[in-house]
């Protein structure tokens, strides 16, 4: 049970603020900010999501740069109230469109009004968009998304890739388009974040996909849909790991959302589900089982005389060559003494950036994009402001990388097909079955 | 719909509120809806639009929803200061409740209940009872969490009116929100009833555990934290328990979970089968680590819970260490967390890995994550002896990359390996040596400092190494000025040649004339002492052997452990502290933001009836006489100007038959000043030193107050303080801090004290073992007695409602009452003022034939309350004292601290 909910920006101005028990004192915005902007305590500059001041229990967390947070008195569920600021975030999202600032500002009332039925004197009453369209009555204003930066993990597919209509993910589930009649469409994004911890020899480490089926339906009248998972999928890993390269995909756990069905899960792998409004995940899960990594990163340092040393990055990327990366960055910590860093790109290269963040000594190598199969290299030249004792590889690295790469899955986990109950044979909506694998934590010992 | 919501904050030239004003009373329905949202913009951002009451509430008739709704939020947020005019929409509430279109009878029942107005929550009753009723779902899911509004505001009500059978109702409802809601409203009266309320029966049991299945994600979450209030049987109940629990573990909301995960830990300790808890375990292990895949924030909270739970059931993630793993781009937090369960899973299985992982962590950026990476080696090393060497040849590895901060810990830890496996690692004193110059951090000067002088007979150049030091002895913290001296004269000890034996005259010079430390000063002292009179016992003394020390990584008290674990998935275990430690809530009424009109109304009542008690005794009941309860219970805007309030019905003076006329002021704010301290250890036992000492308590810190004075012919130092097991378990929060005692002066020591250290078990005592020592004497055992009182929290203040509740709902079984012939009441107010100085809260007197009779309110942590009535005739011998707890048993001690209360 919480007892008050409030929306601050990254200055810390009050956008939303609703106290639903009156228990804690109408300043606790402000002591929040306060306490969260000049954080310091055991030793951490950066407050955990859950502290106490004065009694008053704070939770927060931060979406697209607002903080949502919560506050109250007792001993609640924190993960209850993590969720919740989560899912008010989400439920928000759904209806405005685009959540930021501006968009929670123009539409306050709005807001309001969710908060009042997502909540009722501190105790959750319901998150799904589904549900509160029939209690919740202001219409939305949506921003103009088309100037706003996209959000995660819907606007991953806007980058690219034409085909694939990059405004229906920013489009509000309740508002009505501008011509009318809404667009019949469902979104399914199979989206992977993959982490892969290599050593200094190349060899994996740790491995490991968070995977997540996510769903965003416009279909009018809440047809029942049936998603098709490989038939080779098999659920929890044994005590031993032997069934590498049989060839079916093996998660460790996997969890499901609350409308979706298992009824023939075991037998064929299919999940029936009639999807709420909004967008929700209809399965997460986890796996360590081995996979091959997209990409290989080497690096090489070698010492060129007393004050100078050569960096040499390469990228491969192991993957086919139909598919393309996008947006990757690779990055590495370079010794403290490093005072200048000269770069030195293949030639012919296109659409890459490099630079030397001197504030915390380090080199990141921007590529706009990388085709399947290809190499990458980048030199740097360091300089350095003193000799250098001992070894220069252990003072650097490690390199860590991010990217997209859209149409890929590194799980192979697939959506063999999807299903909708058709209403009449003229009923075609448009699905779109979309992959992308991100990096979470992509990193190469050195 | 026009335009953007924002233009309802832009501000306009001329007068807003008359704009407003006569835009709310404009013909047109959407002139008025903008008004009116301009006003709830206007409301938000925090200006006083108070003044449109009348105006907006003029609005409410509408068949808009959507405005109806506006104006609802402003009557939340305004009746309270407009009470008289709130009453005005109470024809409009109550039509609405009986509204056809059950959102609107939904919405009206809700509204009231978030109004904390005494006038319009009788009106409230009636839509409640109906609501409560209704056919539709949705009216009865707000009626149900209206009751624990209701509750909050006005208890009695809600019982009177049978609120709460139809409450308990509910939860045999066919709509599952409906049960989520009932069950969420049940278990918050509960938690603020002393008297049992919501009972979970092995029938009500059964029935939650169908309606989990149906359930909402969040009413699952409700159901599960409730049900985990239930006791099972037997092991079989508790298998059964788990059964239907465990599906929970594949739900996608993190909260439900661990919820099912609080579940299933409690029904384990029950299970005795072997088989059934691994495969418990085993169904665990996987949902949990899934948690991590979660938002770093929901991580936090999994892995602070993971914590509690590895320390009971290490199996369970045994094999998960690699999930644990510090991923680059976590947030701080997340990896501090993450590095406390590396240490508490790391076995000579996986230490390989695991070392290899401390290992990169060190050479990260983020400073304090390093130093932490570098401690978890040491502490892994400590823990797991086999694995010592490998862990010190990874901290050597460290040092030799000589980032100062990294030598510095390295060296910190190292010193704590070799007191852990003494005579073991000395061999690398010469790697550690060579870094010495670069140490710039007090603790790991002190580390070093301390390895040189306990192995000075294997440093052949010991005498340079700490000679280095010396010269910069005067401008060291003190921490490193008492290990140079230790040092030192472990130095001359070992090796008593011509170069330490200078040394040791520049350091004692030192540390005796030159310093303004007195431990320092009484350290040095000490050695010299020792040294001049008898070198083979100063051997003993300083070279002594020490006790081995242990891993600490499993710090947490094992009953402290017991009782987080009882509360995962709350947040007592991310705090990793018991629930009462942190959960301050008061009574609701009593943290309102009219909080502080209230105490200053009843603050203004209480002056004036004590400046002219006669009067007020004297006037009629219905005005002053309750004021300051009125005060409390009417959060009118402002006291001074708004007219006398209306009595509120005073249950508790008419069910006792209270004489409110003779409500006796209270000064809170007076001290008394503390008499001597008793004598507990007199000088003829003590071979002079003589100890006064008693428990106090001073702002709701409970401390021991002692008094040493040294009647004996020698100075007195050294002094240490032992508290034996109790039935308070009170213990000392840190150590006996008293300077030396040269003969003929005395120390006073106020010395802080924790409770439920180290409990004894058995009926209350008030007694309490001491033993003290000191250098010079044998131990000292003395016994003091614990007084009761000391314990009396500052949160014992009980309204008059929930006394009256709290002393009907105990058993008379549970009533201890004792005469005191020789105790005589002079001064009512002084005794009350003593009283309430010792968190004894006066809450009503009454007269019964020529007997004065008080009622008192106190509390001792964990929540026990006591309530008093004492009987007396003023200014005549005798006093009988009645009390009711839940704790009869501590009546004896309690009788004994009001004997010493009244009688001081």
């Amino acid at each position: 049970m919480i007892s008050q909910f409030f929306v601050l920006s990254q200055r810390g101005d009050n956008i939303v603020f609703r106290d639903y028990r009156g228990e804690v004192q109408k300043a606790s915005a402000e002591i929040f900010f306060r306490k969260v902007k000049f954080w310091k305590e055991d030793g951490e500059e950066e407050a955990p999501p859950v502290f106490n001041v004065d009694g008053v229990n704070y939770f927060h967390v931060k979406v697209v740069g607002l903080l949502f947070v919560a506050t109250t008195r007792v001993n609640v569920s924190p993960s209850l109230v993590l969720e919740l600021l989560q899912r008010i975030a989400r439920v928000i999202k759904d209806y405005l469109g685009v959540l930021n600032e501006d968009s929670l500002r123009k539409n306050f009332v709005l807001v309001y009004e969710l908060l009042d039925e997502v909540i009722d004197f501190g105790y959750v009453q319901t998150t799904s968009t589904e549900l509160l369209k029939s209690y919740v009555f202001n219409e939305p204003l949506v921003v103009d998304a088309a100037r706003l930066q996209p959000l995660n993990p819907a606007a991953i597919f806007m980058q690219g890739t034409k085909r694939m209509p990059g405004t229906a993910v920013t489009k509000s589930v309740v508002a009505n388009e501008p011509g009318g009649r809404k667009r019949e469409e469902i979104f399914v994004d199979i989206i992977e974040k993959i982490s892969v911890t290599f050593s200094s020899s190349g060899y994996i480490l740790t491995s490991e996909i968070d995977g997540t089926i996510q769903m965003k339906s416009y279909l009018s009248g809440n047809p029942e849909i049936r998603l098709a998972l490989n038939e080779d999928l098999s659920i929890g890993r044994g005590d031993y790991r032997s069934s590498f390269g049989s060839g079916s995909v093996i998660l460790d756990d996997c969890n499901f959302h609350e409308s979706v069905r298992l009824d023939n899960f075991d037998t064929d792998r299919t999940l029936t589900l009639v999807p709420p409004d909004g967008e929700f995940p209809v399965m997460n899960y986890r796996m360590t089982q081995e996979f091959k990594p997209p990409f290989r990163i080497n690096t090489l340092i070698e010492e060129a005389g007393a004050l100078k040393a050569e960096v040499i990055l390469k990228v491969s990327a192991e993957f086919p060559s139909s598919i393309t990366a996008n947006t990757i960055i690779v990055q590495m910590p370079l010794p403290k003494y490093t005072t200048r860093v000269n770069f030195e790109l293949e030639p012919g290269a296109l659409g890459q950036t490099t630079d030397f963040k001197e504030a915390n000594r380090r080199l990141e190598w921007g590529l706009k994009k990388i085709v399947g199969g290809s190499e990458h290299t980048l030199r740097a030249k360091l300089t350095f402001s003193q000799e250098f004792h001992g070894n220069i590889t252990k003072e650097s690295g490690p390199v860590s990388a991010t990217f997209t790469i859209p149409m890929y899955n590194a799980s192979r986990l697939q959506v063999k097909y999807l299903q909708i109950a058709k209403k009449s044979s003229a009923y075609n909506p448009y699905r779109w079955v979309r992959y992308v694998t991100q990096a979470n934590s992509y990193v190469a010992r050195m | 719909m026009s335009g953007h919501d924002s233009k309802y904050f832009s501000t306009t030239k001329k007068g807003e509120i008359p704009e407003l004003k006569e835009e709310l009373n404009s013909q047109y329905k959407d002139k008025r809806k903008d008004a009116v949202k301009k006003v709830i913009a206007a409301m938000t951002v925090g200006k006083d639009v108070s003044s449109l009451f009348t105006d907006v509430v003029n609005c409410m008739q509408t068949e808009n929803l959507e405005l109806k709704k506006l104006v609802y939020l402003y009557l939340i947020n305004y009746a309270k200061s407009q009470p008289d005019l709130a009453i005005l929409a109470v024809n409009t509430f109550v039509k609405d409740s009986q509204d056809p279109n059950p959102l609107i009878r939904a919405l009206a029942v809700r509204t009231m209940g978030c109004i904390r107005v005494d006038k319009i929550t009788e009106y409230l009753c009636d839509p409640l009872q109906r609501c409560l009723k209704d056919d539709d779902p949705y009216v009865r899911k707000t009626a149900a969490i209206c009751v624990a509004k209701l509750y909050d505001i006005n208890a009695e009500l809600v019982e009177d009116r049978g609120f709460l059978e139809s409450l308990k109702d509910l939860i045999s409802d066919n709509n599952p929100m409906v049960v989520a809601n009932a069950v969420a409203a049940l278990a918050e009266i509960q938690d603020n009833s002393a008297r049992p309320i919501f009972e979970i029966t092995s029938h009500t049991h059964s029935k939650l555990l169908t309606a989990l299945n149906e359930c909402t994600e969040w009413g699952q979450i409700f159901i599960l934290d409730a049900l985990s209030r239930y006791k099972p049987a037997d092991a079989r109940d508790a298998e059964g328990i788990v059964e239907r629990v465990t599906p929970r573990l594949q739900h996608a909301n993190c909260a439900v979970v661990l919820s099912a995960v609080k579940m299933i830990l409690q029904q384990m300790e029950l299970i005795t089968s072997t088989d059934v808890v691994r495969n418990l375990c085993k169904k665990m292990a996987p949902p949990l680590v899934t948690l991590l895949s979660a938002e770093p924030e929901i991580q936090y909270v999994a892995l602070r819970n993971i914590n509690l739970i590895v320390q009971r059931r290490p199996t369970i993630l045994a094999h998960e260490i690699k999930v644990f793993f510090c991923k680059y781009n976590d947030p701080i937090y997340v990896k501090m967390e993450k590095l406390e369960i590396m240490i508490k899973l790391a076995s000579d299985r996986n230490i390989d890995q695991v070392l290899l992982e401390f290992k990169e962590y060190a050479t990260e950026v983020d400073v304090d994550f390093v130093r932490k990476a570098v401690r978890a080696i040491g502490r892994c090393a400590i823990k797991l002896e086999r694995a010592a060497e490998r862990c010190i040849s990874v901290l050597l590895e460290l040092i030799k990359i000589k980032v100062n901060y990294v030598v510095q810990e390295a060296i910190i830890v190292i010193k704590d390996i070799f007191r852990r496996y003494p005579n073991t690692y000395e061999s690398i004193i010469a790697t550690l040596c060579e870094s010495l110059d670069t140490l710039d951090e007090p603790e790991a000067k002190a580390s070093m400092i301390w390895i040189i002088g306990e192995y000075a007979e294997r440093i052949d150049n010991a005498d340079e190494l700490l000679e280095s030091f010396l010269e910069s002895f005067p401008e060291e913290p003190a921490q490193v000025q008492l290990q140079l001296l230790t040092a030192t004269v472990k130095l001359f000890l070992k090796k008593p040649t011509e170069g330490p034996q200078q040394m040791i005259q520049v350091v004692l010079n030192n540390a005796t004339v030159e310093t303004d430390n007195p431990d320092l000063r009484d350290r040095a002292y000490i050695y010299w002492r020792l040294l001049s009179t008898d070198p083979e016992a100063a051997k003993d003394v300083v070279l002594a052997e020490k006790p081995v020390i242990s891993d600490d990584s499993n710090q947490l008290d094992p009953s402290l452990l017991d009782e987080l674990l009882a509360n995962i998935a709350t947040l007592s275990s991310v705090y990793h502290k018991p629930p009462e430690v942190f959960v301050t809530r008061v009574k609701t009424a009593a943290q309102r933001p009219e909080d502080d009109e209230y105490a200053e109304g009843s603050e203004a009542a209480y002056s004036e009836s004590s400046a002219h008690p006669a009067d007020s005794a004297a006037s009629p009941p219905t005005s002053s006489s309750n004021v300051p309860y009125a005060g409390a219970r009417q959060p009118a805007a402002a006291p001074s100007t708004s007219p006398p309030a209306a009595p509120v019905p005073d249950l508790m003076g008419d069910l006792l038959g209270m004489d409110n006329s003779a409500i006796v002021p209270v000064d809170q704010a007076s001290t008394p000043v503390s008499p001597p301290l008793p004598v507990v250890l007199p000088a003829s036992t003590g071979q002079g030193l003589q100890i006064s000492a008693q428990l106090t308590g001073r702002d709701g810190q409970i401390f021991y107050s002692l008094l040493f004075e040294n009647n004996s012919q020698i100075p007195l130092d050294g002094f240490m303080i032992q508290f034996n097991k109790n039935s308070f378990g009170l213990a000392a929060a840190g150590p006996l801090q008293v300077p030396q005692l040269q003969p003929g002066t005395s120390a006073a020591i106020l010395l802080p004290m924790v409770l439920f250290q180290n409990t004894s078990a058995g009926p209350p005592s008030s007694l309490l073992q001491v033993a003290v020592k000191n250098n010079q004497q044998p131990v000292w055992y003395f016994n003091d007695k614990i007084s009761l009182h000391v314990f009396f929290t500052e949160d014992g203040r009980m309204e008059r409602g929930s006394f009256l509740e709290t002393w009907r709902s105990l058993p008379d079984s549970n009533e201890v009452s004792k005469d005191f012939p020789d105790i005589t009441v002079n001064g009512v107010e002084a005794t009350l003022d003593r009283l309430v100085a010792s968190n004894m809260f006066f809450i009503a007197k009454r007269k019964h034939a020529n007997q004065d009779v008080f009622y008192f309110s106190a509390k001792i942590p964990r929540g026990i309350p006591f309530l008093i009535e004492l009987t007396t005739v003023v200014g005549t011998p005798g006093v009988k004292c009645a009390i009711k707890t839940p704790n009869p048993e501590m009546a004896p001690l309690f009788f004994e601290a009001i004997e010493t209360l009244l009688k001081s």
